[in-house]
């Protein structure tokens, strides 16, 4: 009896050092297995975002945009990950932001080289899988989700 | 990934902290040393859980800890110079009824604090009565008395 209690706790700590090299490596979020990022097929659109993450927890989502030089850039956020966040910060400041259908719809400036980033920190208190999608006219598009732990 | 950095790196400042507040046994807590014990609680809990106060990051930074302390003492039965820089080693404080006052000073012991351990723990009315009083690693006195 004392030796199977006793290979249950060495059985145990091996789990925990497991689940925490784990953890380590992101697959509780804020590491290698949970940053990821996705390209629209024309190349023109790419967010990176936490494929993982906890919920409750602030979370980046960083997107580029190539328009065409000094123009400004459309683009449009949507998906329940967007309602169901909320967003805390985002930077720049664009220049126009309004409401599209379901969609949130931002105009940003472009540099010289025709480059618009936006840095979005979103928090949610849901738990499970949450869709996004980044839009910037019609043929550009991204989907991505994010699993949220409890 | 930050909350199992942030968790071991506070078991280490926890531990190296403790380690200079020096040997103290839990049983002989005053009331201040416990408040004290909490606002560190306290302050600890902050810096350990920061924002986050989801159920998986508290999971973690448990699992965290208990990987670190129950590997140490792993560690330490491999190490023996390991073990006593962690836990120290027993000083004995009294030799056949003498007080090793050099000895006491540097443990921070009065005669008083030995001879209450003494009669608490053995009966003992006078320090000639001890053959060896002995402070263990976890702050206790020991008591041998003379046959």
């Amino acid at each position: 009896m004392q030796k199977r209690v006793w290979r249950f706790e060495r059985v145990g700590w091996y789990v925990l050092v497991i689940i925490v090299l784990l953890a380590l490596a992101g697959l509780f979020g804020d590491g290698p297995l949970s940053d990821a990022e996705v390209v629209s097929q024309d190349g023109r659109l790419k967010v990176e975002y936490q494929r993982l993450s906890r919920s409750g927890t602030t979370d980046n989502l960083f997107i580029t945009i190539q328009g065409s030089p000094g123009q400004p850039v459309m683009v449009e956020l949507e998906g329940p990950l967007l309602r169901e966040a909320s967003i805390e910060t985002m930077q720049p400041e664009p220049l126009v932001s309004i409401s599209h259908g379901p969609a949130l719809r931002l105009q940003l400036g472009t540099s010289k080289g025709g480059m618009a980033t936006l840095y979005l920190t979103l928090r949610s208190g849901h738990v499970g899988s949450l869709e996004g999608v980044v839009r910037s006219g019609s043929n550009t598009e991204v989907h991505f989700s994010t699993f949220l732990y409890p | 990934m930050d909350s199992i950095l942030r968790a071991a790196g506070m078991y280490v400042a926890l531990m190296l902290l403790f380690r200079v507040a020096g040997r103290r046994s839990l049983a002989d807590l005053t009331t201040f040393d416990f408040v004290l014990l909490l606002i560190i609680g306290e302050a600890t809990q902050q810096a350990l859980l920061g924002e986050d106060f989801s159920f998986t990051n508290a999971v973690l930074v448990i699992a965290t800890l208990i990987v670190v302390d129950v590997g140490l003492s792993l560690a330490k039965l491999n190490s023996r110079p390991l073990a006593r820089f962690l836990d120290g080693h027993s000083t004995l404080v009294v030799e056949h009824g003498q007080f090793l006052h050099q000895r006491m000073r540097r443990s921070r012991l009065t005669e008083d604090d030995i001879l209450e351990s003494a009669r608490d723990s053995q009966g003992i009315e006078s320090v000639e009565q001890i053959k060896f009083a002995i402070v263990e690693r976890n702050g206790k006195i020991s008591i041998i008395p003379k046959e």
